[in-house]
């Protein structure tokens, strides 16, 4: 037989291979299973919630139910207005981090200073403290200041969730930028200001989209801030989901499921359109310095 | 156009000091190439001049102006970067349009613009590629867009990094030959940065050598090439090097192993190297010539380059390089070589400081201490016979 090239992603075959494409197919389903019986669950009615069959009739009525002023009067609070409120506090959030953030990354990238890896690893640090650590203080503040249960209290503390991932992902990519084309155009005649607006703005670009992205959905996700620091009035999605596990009443499992995937959708879609820059902005973050 | 003048110009990048004082005085419209290796700080000392440079200290004066303080886009000098420095997201023509557009250079109207643009890229021969992408320009286009975005506008200096380095030998030939010509270099006051010495020689109304961050030597394209300060210098020009051979003094004669011996200045020391350029060295038919020192050998190894033939001889144990037109020498042959007294260097040898270190006057190692002459005993000088 012929030698043949392997094209890419291709691979010889050998036991060892289906093996390892064995192995890789259990892991798949036990990571998806959750998933999957989510959606199985979200389909069910309330009698066959809490069943462990498959064989069921399924119904989009949880969906509905959800979505409508029945769902209301079960956890008293409208979930519709919640999505709403939680795409008014994630966008918003991620405006305010872009405004502050990309002036700081640019700074950060261009300008090595005695102390400036500090200064950066403290940023970080806000991704990594636990949210729990600062969030009774945090109640006492909001509450003593009028913040509690406001959106402008909740995009002022999703910085700590937006800003170090916007600022980090992008000084790597101002870093990538060769300082000489900032330096050409301070050549050309531009001020320094113009310079950055002119130069390195439009060539970080794919770089802002990936990270105001990828900042919105880790906004999105956030559980523990909006639990402490809303009431009913301006709750996000997260915490409108586990109303519908009912406080001392009925647990709605099967409504549960149902609004926790409408609340997925938003991010899905935002993940999926910009997979290709996500995967770029994600590894930049984390390989990179 | 103005002058330009650098006193005590300084840089360092951390701990790692890049130019330990420099200084330059350029005419007005002088054309001045900065020579040296790779590291010796030639592109240091072009952003230094043109602001960029946060560790940079020292005067620097353009058109008399004292440019302390002053912002990079206040200088008045434009500079072409060795990396291109292109702007990506722009076409051929919005990147010469940038510095006309800035509004510091003037107000050029957009037809005003084109045609300045048009002049520029024709000259440079890459007006058919005005719409395209950097990304699509070979390297050699990107180095002559670079080089538009400097000559597309007025400016009191021109920096120019390397703006040939990129371009094939025949094109490289081609541009050197036009760099000169242009009407925009020859009225403006330009600092030019190479490591190819035929373009400093071509190019230059005056070299400035440069190795580790010092001026080794400032002239005439002539004086570096037929006075070399020492051996640095004499080797940065010139391809194939000098030839730097050992040798040792007594009693004002060097003599360089068995193979040859020749009048030295006198008060010079124990040890100096001879040096002689291989396209100095001439094959000679016949007797050899008593007016010029002769070197006989044998040649070792003979490389034909098309018009010349790059000889190795050995002259009684000494490696000796010739370049000659004369394709009749072969390997194997025995050969006469001859040069002119004034063209054979004399250079104090590597140990020259220790061995005069009380003397304040004494030459640095290396350092170039004049033209060998006649040895008073003729007989002495005629090599292995």
């Amino acid at each position: 037989m012929a030698a043949r090239e392997l094209g890419p992603g291709q691979r010889k075959f050998s036991p060892a291979s289906v093996g390892a494409d064995a192995a890789l197919l259990v892991w798949f389903v036990f990571s998806l299973f959750p998933l999957v019986w989510m959606v199985l669950l979200a389909l069910k009615t309330d009698a066959e919630q809490i069943s462990t069959y498959f064989a069921f009739t399924p119904t989009l009525e949880n969906f509905v139910t959800v979505l409508s002023a029945e769902g209301t009067r079960l956890t008293s609070v409208d979930f519709t207005q919640a999505i709403l409120t939680s795409v008014i506090q994630c966008v918003g959030a991620v405006l305010v981090s872009l405004v502050i953030g990309i002036p700081a990354a640019y700074a950060a990238g261009r300008w090595q200073y005695k102390g400036s890896n500090d200064v950066m690893f403290t940023i970080l640090s806000f991704r990594f403290a636990p949210e729990l650590m600062v969030i009774v203080p945090l109640f006492v503040i909001y509450n003593q200041l009028g913040l509690f249960d406001t959106n402008v209290g909740m995009i002022w503390v999703l910085q700590l969730v937006t800003m170090p991932l916007i600022v980090w992902i992008l000084r790597s990519y101002f870093q990538d930028m060769p300082a000489e084309l900032e330096q050409a155009a301070l050549l050309d005649g531009y001020t320094r200001r113009r310079a950055f607006v002119m130069v390195a703005l439009p060539l970080v670009r794919p770089g802002i989209a990936a990270a105001a992205l990828l900042a919105f959905i880790f906004a999105w996700n956030n559980y523990v801030f909006p639990l402490i620091l809303t009431g009913s009035q301006h709750t996000p999605v997260t915490v409108a989901v586990t109303r519908f596990l009912g406080g001392g009443g009925q647990a709605y499992y099967n409504l549960t499921a149902a609004a926790a995937l409408i609340a997925a959708l938003p991010p899905l879609l935002v993940a999926l359109s910009i997979q290709r820059y996500l995967v770029r902005g994600l590894s930049f973050g984390a390989v990179k310095s | 156009m103005g002058s330009l003048s650098v006193t005590g110009l300084t840089a360092r990048y951390g701990k790692t000091v890049a130019l330990h004082g420099i200084d330059l005085d350029l005419a007005d419209g002088e054309f001045f190439v900065i020579l040296g290796p790779s590291g010796a700080g030639k592109t240091t000392t072009l952003k230094s001049v043109a602001g960029l440079v946060d560790g940079a200290r020292g005067e620097i004066r353009i058109a008399g102006r004292d440019m302390t303080g002053v912002e990079p886009y206040d200088r008045g000098v434009a500079m072409a970067f060795e990396s291109y420095a292109l702007y990506p997201q722009k076409t051929v023509e919005e990147n010469l349009a940038s510095p006309l557009r800035s509004g510091r250079h003037g107000t050029w109207t957009p037809a005003q613009q084109a045609e300045r643009i048009k002049e520029v890229t024709t000259t440079l021969g890459i007006d058919h590629l005005l719409a395209r992408y950097p990304r699509e320009l070979s390297n050699g286009q990107r180095q002559r867009t670079a080089l538009g975005r400097v000559l597309v506008r007025p400016a009191e200096v021109y920096l120019l990094d390397e703006p040939l380095s990129h371009l094939d030998a025949k094109l490289r030939a081609a541009m050197r030959a036009e760099l000169k010509q242009l009407g925009e270099l020859s009225g403006t006051t330009t600092l030019y940065v190479t490591h190819d010495y035929q373009e400093a020689l071509a190019l230059g109304d005056r070299i400035g050598v440069l190795r580790e961050g010092r001026l080794v030597q400032v002239g005439t394209p002539a004086q570096v090439w037929t006075e070399p300060v020492d051996t640095f210098v004499a080797r940065a020009l010139g391809q194939p090097e000098m030839n730097l051979l050992d040798a040792a003094v007594e009693g004002g004669l060097a003599r360089v192993g068995q193979a040859f011996a020749v009048g030295v200045p006198v008060r010079t020391h124990d040890s100096v190297r001879v040096g002689i350029r291989p396209r100095d060295l001439e094959v000679v038919d016949g007797p050899p010539p008593t007016d010029r020192l002769v070197l006989q050998g044998r040649v070792v190894l003979a490389e034909r380059l098309g018009r010349s033939v790059e000889l190795s001889v050995d002259v009684a144990g000494v490696s000796v390089i010739a370049v000659t037109s004369d394709h009749r020498v072969h390997e194997g042959d025995a050969v006469t070589l001859a040069v002119d007294w004034s063209r054979v260097h004399v250079f104090a040898g590597p140990d020259a400081a220790d061995a005069d270190a009380a003397d304040p006057d004494a030459a640095a190692p290396g350092a170039r201490l004049g033209a060998a002459r006649r040895p008073a005993n003729a007989a002495l000088a005629g090599g292995a016979r």
